[in-house]
């Protein structure tokens, strides 16, 4: 792609995001969401394959029904308040149309089932960009409206998520679509506790991008993506491969990496508030998660690839491609947990 | 099961000499309709069904319940399969494997996988057919080609014969595409005629106007009465739509694959033979050629 219409497409998507975190206004908020939408979609597509155009239309789709969605739910609010101010109170039915529209942005369940397929049409650059920049904009108009929201349908949306997110990557092979699960499965935490704690919500947004940021730009960086690529990177770069592990576990949850910082906050306010039966099914269901993750991290380390075959091990050549956005996200991924209390006192 | 024609009756009775189609004709307009009433394609030549349309129609429930019960044991495997690995399999298999044999022909369950069909649908006159060999160890596919055309005063050429994978399905019927992403070579075993053929994979589209893409190759057999190992790298195929091969070409990507299927279409008349053994897929990791042919570029940088 010239680099030219990049730096216009990629400088549309931070236009887009910004306009929607700076808007008080419903509309403005819509316009950001669609000119992120748009600018994403050249960057999809560039790829000129069968399988790239399947994924720009399919994210198309569902970006543009949702936008429709929350339109649809501002204008019948402006209707019935008289306010377009995303601040005022909404209406509860114009609020539960919002929330759901911006689920289906998001890709939380029931509405993900756009996510694995377009995260597997595309290229692990744009998949990162849709993982993590594009959820940006939903959050920030999430956090205002959740609290119109009926608590359960938050609650539902959260068990759906975590449970659909762990029971379904438990059948993949292929990378870009267990890291789409894990998407959803990391939404669902956050919209738990986006009406009781959104400082919460904040904290398991921001872990979650630094932790995916390291996961795709690992993955990139080895061209891996299939788990049967994993099983050789240890020859073409172990450090990598260790570390990248780390990355994994860190998804998971495991203590004492990142990860496992916004599932104990998160779990000990829901307990606190005394959803016991909502906690468990959480904690249990991050378990699922685990699993996949487990797997690919026993893919990777704690399998030697047998090679009968004559084959030339690849040259350990110096790395071309730059590093160190990919440095930086792996040891906020491993290394940031004891930075906990200052979290707390930053954002809470 | 044949329903009383009580509308008749009477006048059968009253007229007794009169024809019996004539008879019920004049007795009611609908009984013309439900026995004249055909549905679907009929086959020139083939004669026409004269039954009631209720006796057409098959009432019995046993097999919606081996339909059920398939469904249900399928829910069940998706369900317990997950607990095993992915697809079913352990983490271990699905990363050691090499090879996959997919279709095999041991015994006459395996020949209900594949379709056969030649130009007698468009009223040419190639047979095929498709039998299992001695001892139900390998297919055999044979017939003839004819390449003279119907005389329906519009089809100009006829002279094909097909053979086609059925698409796998899985729970409600869902399309259930292979996932060969872990290889990348076509490895058959055949013994041919020495015909030249040609092997067509279909993938899976998401766009109407991508139904009738096929990504094909040729095979050419050798004939005579040594068996063949055919290794075509995945790379090789290039991609055609409704038989026209496409300026923009693109390599195949192997995680949706439906179909499989030869084709022989070389305008030599006479009889033809194919038998094969096993059709399966294979891991050449000294293969690490993307795609053989040019990829259209369109607006190229300067």
């Amino acid at each position: 792609m010239s680099p030219l219409v990049l730096v216009v497409l990629l400088s549309s998507l931070g236009l887009g995001t910004a306009m929607t975190f700076a808007s008080s206004h419903w509309l403005l908020a819509w316009m950001g969401l669609e000119i992120n939408t748009l600018a994403i979609l050249p960057l999809m597509a560039q790829q000129n394959h069968p399988r790239a155009m399947e994924a720009t239309t399919k994210y198309f789709l569902i970006q543009a029904t949702a936008a429709a969605m929350i339109l649809f739910a501002s204008t019948t609010n402006a209707w019935a308040s008289g306010q377009w101010d995303i601040t005022y109170p909404s209406h509860p039915v114009t609020a539960t149309i919002t929330m759901a529209a911006l689920a289906m942005k998001i890709g939380l369940a029931p509405t993900h089932f756009w996510l694995p397929e377009v995260l597997q049409g595309v290229s692990l650059t744009t998949g990162l960009i849709l993982s993590t920049w594009q959820k940006l904009a939903p959050f920030a108009l999430i956090l205002q409206v959740a609290n119109y929201t009926p608590p359960y349908m938050l609650t539902a949306l959260a068990l759906c998520s975590t449970l659909v997110g762990g029971w379904g990557g438990l059948n993949q092979t292929q990378l870009r679509k267990i890291l789409a699960y894990s998407s959803i499965a990391h939404l669902g935490w956050m919209i738990l506790v986006a009406q009781m704690a959104p400082q919460l919500t904040l904290i398991a947004l921001i872990t979650y991008i630094v932790m995916t940021t390291a996961a795709f730009l690992t993955l990139n960086n080895m061209d891996a993506t299939k788990t049967a690529t994993l099983a050789s990177s240890w020859t073409k770069s172990p450090t990598l491969t260790a570390m990248a592990c780390l990355v994994l576990l860190s998804l998971g949850g495991l203590p004492p990496l990142t990860g496992f910082l916004p599932k104990w906050l998160i779990l000990q306010e829901v307990t606190n508030q005394g959803f016991i039966p909502t906690a468990t099914v959480m904690a249990l269901s991050a378990l699922l998660s685990l699993y996949f993750y487990l797997r690919l991290t026993y893919a990777m380390s704690l399998t030697l690839f047998p090679h009968t075959f004559n084959s030339v091990t690849p040259w350990r050549m110096t790395a071309k491609r730059p590093t160190l956005l990919l440095s930086t996200t792996i040891i906020m991924t491993t290394c940031l947990l004891p930075l906990t209390p200052s979290a707390l006192t930053l954002l809470i | 099961m044949a329903m009383p024609r009580t509308g008749s009756l009477l006048s059968a009775r009253l007229l007794g000499t009169f024809p019996k189609q004539l008879v019920w004709a004049s007795a009611s307009p609908w009984s013309v309709i439900l026995r004249n009433h055909q549905s679907g394609y009929r086959r020139p030549g083939q004669p026409k069904d004269k039954r009631w349309l209720w006796q057409r129609i098959n009432f019995d429930f046993s097999k919606g319940v081996d339909s059920v019960e398939k469904h249900l044991g399928l829910l069940k495997d998706e369900f317990l399969q997950r607990w095993v690995g992915p697809e079913g399999k352990p983490l271990v298999e699905h990363m050691l494997e090499q090879t996959r044999v997919m279709w095999e022909f041991r015994g006459p369950p395996s020949l209900n996988q594949w379709i056969v069909s030649s130009d007698q649908e468009i009223g040419g006159r190639s047979e095929i057919y498709l039998k299992l060999s001695r001892n139900n160890t390998t297919a055999l596919l044979y017939g003839t080609l004819c390449s003279v055309p119907p005389r329906d005063g519009e089809t100009r050429y006829s002279g094909y014969i097909s053979m086609r994978s059925r698409q796998p399905r899985g729970l409600l019927d869902r399309k259930k595409p292979h996932d060969l992403s872990s290889f990348n070579t076509l490895h058959l075993r055949i013994r041919g005629d020495g015909r030249p053929w040609m092997i067509n994979i279909g993938s899976e589209g998401y766009f109407s106007h991508q139904q009738d893409d096929m990504y094909s190759y040729f095979l050419y057999t050798r004939g005579g009465p040594y068996w063949q190992d055919v290794k075509i790298p995945f790379s090789k195929f290039f991609m055609s739509s409704r038989g026209r091969i496409q300026d923009i070409q693109h390599g195949l990507f192997l995680d949706k694959m439906n179909t499989i299927g030869f084709t022989l279409g070389d305008k030599a008349d006479g009889p033809f033979q194919l038998e094969i053994d096993f059709i399966g897929v294979c891991n050449d990791p000294t293969h690490t050629e993307e795609f053989a042919y040019e990829i259209y570029k369109r607006n190229p940088e300067v």
